[in-house]
């Protein structure tokens, strides 16, 4: 397989699956409707925490965990605004301090 | 569909603004390996940073196409559970839909399902501006482009979405409570088991939120 085609099928698994997830497969009911309900929480918990450990820098990065710290502090007043502001504070005050 | 009066292409903005920081650094690292013409289309028609990214190092580490497909492949299996959450929000037709899936990433569907406005609208508007950073971003890296100045804070960004996303849906006691348990059970998987990559995470969300009874 040539790059080009490689990239068409990379395109089409990546696509495919968005199209399966929202279109194709049926609305969930029942206890899978419920366990739906109560994904999101959990599932951008896990995914901050893929990106965190995905990081160029390494999940062990002071300045990195300060900006999750502030950030996780910041959630009180339940501001998505508010919490990715001092999650970057957080981060520039690492950098300046380590 | 895009009426961006409501917040949107604010709460869109800072979003869009790092992925096409990631776009340039990809442009930049894809051009050595796919060449300048095929690394533009390459985001044109996948925009997935996580399956480039995996693509363009496999690429380069010498692997067989068979092996960046296997590579990509789990990643995209990410889209199954965020697209059930979204799709249970989403009363529009499947035709609709299917457009709508073209914008459905981790940071759309976060933000759509964390706004109060309609998942329909934020998701178009988010995926848009998105998608434009993405590719622009892209075009700049392989022209030459370089942000190092701005590249760290970029890699802060996501972790610090994710963490007001999951704060955001978590609507009551139980619901933090089990973004808690898997944030920290999903940390706990990846530094012990690193090559468990987005999948381990992903079943520990399902498998928290299929724990115990609805509250």
């Amino acid at each position: 397989m040539n790059l080009g085609g490689l990239v068409v099928a990379v395109a089409a698994v990546t696509v495919g699956s968005r199209i399966a997830a929202i279109a194709l497969l049926p609305e969930p009911r029942g206890r899978l409707a419920a366990i739906v309900d109560r994904l999101p929480a959990p599932l951008f918990a896990a995914l901050a925490a893929v990106s965190l450990t995905g990081s160029d820098r390494g999940s062990g990065d002071p300045a990195l965990l300060l900006a999750v710290g502030c950030a996780l502090v910041s959630t009180r007043w339940r501001s998505l605004l508010l919490t990715v502001i001092a999650g970057l504070g957080g981060f520039l005050l690492g950098q300046a301090l380590f | 569909m895009i009426r961006p009066d409501d917040g949107a292409l604010t709460a869109a903005a800072p979003v869009a603004a790092a992925i096409g920081v990631f776009g340039v650094i990809y442009g930049a690292a894809a051009d050595q390996v796919l060449g300048p013409a095929l690394t533009v289309v390459s985001s044109v028609l996948i925009f997935s940073g996580a399956a480039q990214f995996t693509m363009v190092a496999l690429l380069a580490s010498g692997s067989t196409a068979l092996a960046v497909l296997a590579g990509v492949a789990p990643l995209a299996l990410r889209h199954l559970p965020l697209g059930a959450v979204v799709r249970a929000r989403l009363p529009a037709s499947r035709r609709r839909r299917a457009l709508l899936a073209w914008f459905l990433i981790d940071e759309s569907a976060g933000l759509a399902l964390a706004r109060s406005a309609p998942v329909e609208r934020t998701l178009a508007v988010t995926g848009a501006l998105s998608y434009g950073a993405w590719v622009a971003g892209t075009a700049a890296g392989v022209a030459g482009a370089s942000l190092s100045g701005v590249e760290a804070l970029a890699d802060a960004l996501f972790p610090v979405l994710f963490v007001g996303l999951a704060a955001l849906t978590s609507s009551n006691r139980s619901a933090a409570v089990r973004a808690i348990v898997a944030g920290v059970t999903s940390l706990v998987l990846l530094l012990v088991w690193p090559a468990v990559g987005v999948l381990g995470p992903l079943a520990v969300a399902v498998a928290v939120a299929s724990a115990g009874r609805a509250t």
